[in-house]
């Protein structure tokens, strides 16, 4: 019976120990708060009895503050991250990353974090005491007198008597396996209900992305119009073009270049929408700034592009948005300088001022630049995002280099 | 005599190439250009085409809404051809319901653009009867079945001749098949299209398929 195969492979199984290691996490998570505990119990103790004592500071030490420590956004990303890897257990993605956690949420994730010290305090306890016990256990038949059980306060009379206690503590190591399998499974089936989105997360993640997703068919239908015409331009002029060839020369001349328009137009709207989808892909992950600039001129430098920069200012403190932007534009620069010059060295300098971010890409003219109609998405994207941000570009070529100037004001007034 | 083309488009452009195209045959000439649906009435009137080819998506009258009124306001209206530049456009469905006796692609070849017009003037063939059951059959509605068309009294010979209509048979093929005169045949057609309230072909072979008499597909 597969059933039985199931439960029989439990103590190989790989996922079983991964589990086991998750627990032990647990263990090592009590010990703070049991340390704690430690000391409050003694002051407690001019008070209460001793066993009084120990329960109260258990209670409080086990009780609020672990509960305070599972509310924390770094515990429960931690705790998930865990329990993905380690319990195996998929948890849907919660909120944008840089969303406040919701009251509900915390508490959810304080209560996990308890279930976790306990399964993981119960079981790593078992694991401490159960070998040595089981060790005397076996020692017991050939023992005179009273034998005790490892640390456990408990004793068996030594002798063949005790012969009974032989196997069972053979399998008790196999029972304490089947107990922590059974315990983690408990847990990985209640995290998806104390890890994962709330309904009300789930709420809000489904809506960004039904917003995305028609955001999505929008741009999709909109290429589908813009490429459809133009297409449909280019083919009944250059049909007709065919049926009047040999006695209308001036409608075929006028029909070549309305093929040539109707097409290069087509093709910008394609470079543009692609570039918005582009665009939108990539922000599920966090949106770059300035201060991931190194990178990205590693990345360059590493495409076979010498660049050099200069970069002068406290570019952290640069507003997020702005440096959002700033950080697009330099990325879009170096593009369209590898697509113009190829491999010609680039030299960027960035200066952030009181109140105005400057900014300047240079590269040594090379051939003579061939025009791109429309600048393509080079050129005419760096300038939307200027003028969002009311700033102002130049781009030309200027004694022997080609340069790009833009003068971001930092606190853009509405 | 040739037959008179009125173009109906707000893309200069497609008009120019559709104008030179038909321009060049010797029996089709446009008589006629419009950059706008709400033209489409008065220019029939005054320049009496044979053929409309019309756009279906234009700024302020779309070319549904301007075959369903030069359809109702004009007496022995022109055939009309709708333009579309997409296949699986709905508009195209509800071109047809209104009116249109068939629809073209822009991205249609020179000689099938002409060949249609021709077909269309002529009346006696069903223009691209595979889009045309395409068409309905994306468009059936639910639970049509096959009695719809009882009402109409067709004879089981009429009945024949629909379904043969339907497959884009023109009279002289449908004369062949059921063999009977092309008179005949004639005569089948128009009893057809008048129990069926249908002004052409199109019009028929849509009520068949709407009406489930006819299973797309």
């Amino acid at each position: 019976m597969p059933r039985s195969r199931e439960l029989l492979a439990i103590p190989v199984r790989r996922s079983t120990w991964q589990r086991f290691v998750y627990l032990g996490i647990g263990v090592a998570l009590v010990a703070p708060f049991g340390t704690l505990a430690g000391f409050v119990a003694p002051v407690l103790e001019g008070a209460l009895d001793e066993s009084a004592a120990w329960t109260v500071a258990s209670v409080l030490c086990f009780g609020p503050l672990a509960m305070a420590t599972g509310m924390l956004a770094s515990v429960r990303d931690l705790e998930i991250a865990a329990v993905r890897r380690l319990l195996g257990v998929e948890l849907a993605d919660a909120a944008a990353l840089d969303a406040q956690i919701s009251w509900s949420t915390r508490w959810r994730s304080a209560a996990w974090f308890v279930a976790h010290l306990v399964a993981g305090g119960v079981i790593g306890a078992l694991t401490l005491v159960l070998p040595p016990a089981a060790v005397s256990a076996c020692l017991a038949p050939f023992a005179s007198g009273d034998v005790q059980l490892g640390q456990l306060d408990a004793t068996v009379p030594g002798g063949p008597a005790s012969a009974w206690l032989v196997p069972l503590a053979l399998l008790s190591p196999l029972a304490l396996i089947y107990l922590a399998a059974a315990a983690s499974a408990l847990l990985a089936r209640i995290a998806p209900r104390l890890l994962g989105p709330s309904p009300a997360e789930r709420l809000a993640a489904s809506q960004r992305h039904a917003t995305r997703l028609a955001e999505r068919n929008r741009l999709a239908r909109e290429l589908h119009d813009s490429v459809g015409h133009a297409l449909s331009i280019v083919t009944v002029q250059a049909g007709a073009a065919g049926r009047v060839l040999d006695h209308d020369p001036v409608f075929v001349r006028e029909a070549l270049t309305n093929i040539e328009t109707s097409a290069r137009s087509g093709l910008r709207d394609l470079d543009h929408v692609l570039g918005l989808l582009r665009d939108d892909a990539q922000s599920c992950a966090p949106t770059p700034t300035l201060t991931d600039l190194p990178r990205l001129v590693d990345s360059t430098r590493s495409a076979g592009i010498d660049v050099t920069t200069e970069l002068t200012g406290r570019i952290d403190e640069v507003p997020q948005a702005v440096s959002r932007e700033a950080y697009r534009i330099v990325q879009e620069s170096l593009t369209n300088a590898a697509r113009h010059a190829g491999r010609a060295p680039v030299s960027l300098s960035l200066n952030v001022g009181a109140d105005e971010l400057e900014l300047e890409l240079t590269n040594p003219l090379g051939e003579p630049r061939p025009r791109r109609a429309g600048g393509g998405r080079g050129l005419s994207g760096i300038q939307e995002r200027v003028t969002g941000l009311r700033g102002q570009v130049s781009a030309g070529p200027d004694a022997g280099v080609w340069r790009v100037s833009v003068r971001l004001p930092l606190h853009p007034t509405p | 005599m040739s037959l008179g083309v009125l173009l109906v488009d707000d893309e200069p452009l497609i008009r120019s190439g559709l104008r030179a195209i038909i321009n060049a045959e010797p029996d089709l000439a446009v008589i006629g250009e419009a950059d706008d649906g709400a033209a489409v009435t008065p220019l029939v009137r005054r320049l009496r085409p044979d053929v409309v080819l019309m756009d279906v998506r234009m700024p302020v009258v779309d070319g549904i809404e301007a075959t369903r009124r030069l359809l109702a306001n004009v007496d022995d209206p022109p055939r009309v051809l709708v333009l579309t530049t997409f296949e699986n456009d709905d508009y195209v469905f509800d071109a047809l319901r209104a009116g249109a006796a068939g629809f073209l692609l822009k991205r249609a070849r020179p000689d099938e653009v002409v060949r249609a017009i021709r077909i269309l003037a002529a009346g006696d063939s069903l223009l691209f009867p595979a889009a045309i059951r395409e068409l309905a059959a994306r468009h059936a509605p639910a639970g049509a079945h096959g009695d719809g068309l009882r009402g109409a009294g067709l004879t089981d010979r009429e009945a024949e001749v629909l379904r043969l209509i339907a497959e884009g048979l023109s009279n002289a093929e449908i004369a062949a098949r059921l063999v009977v005169s092309l008179e005949t045949v004639k005569t089948h057609v128009a009893h057809v299209l008048t129990k069926l309230d249908a002004r052409d072909r199109t019009q028929a072979v849509i009520r068949a398929y709407q009406t489930g008499f006819i299973a797309p597909g």
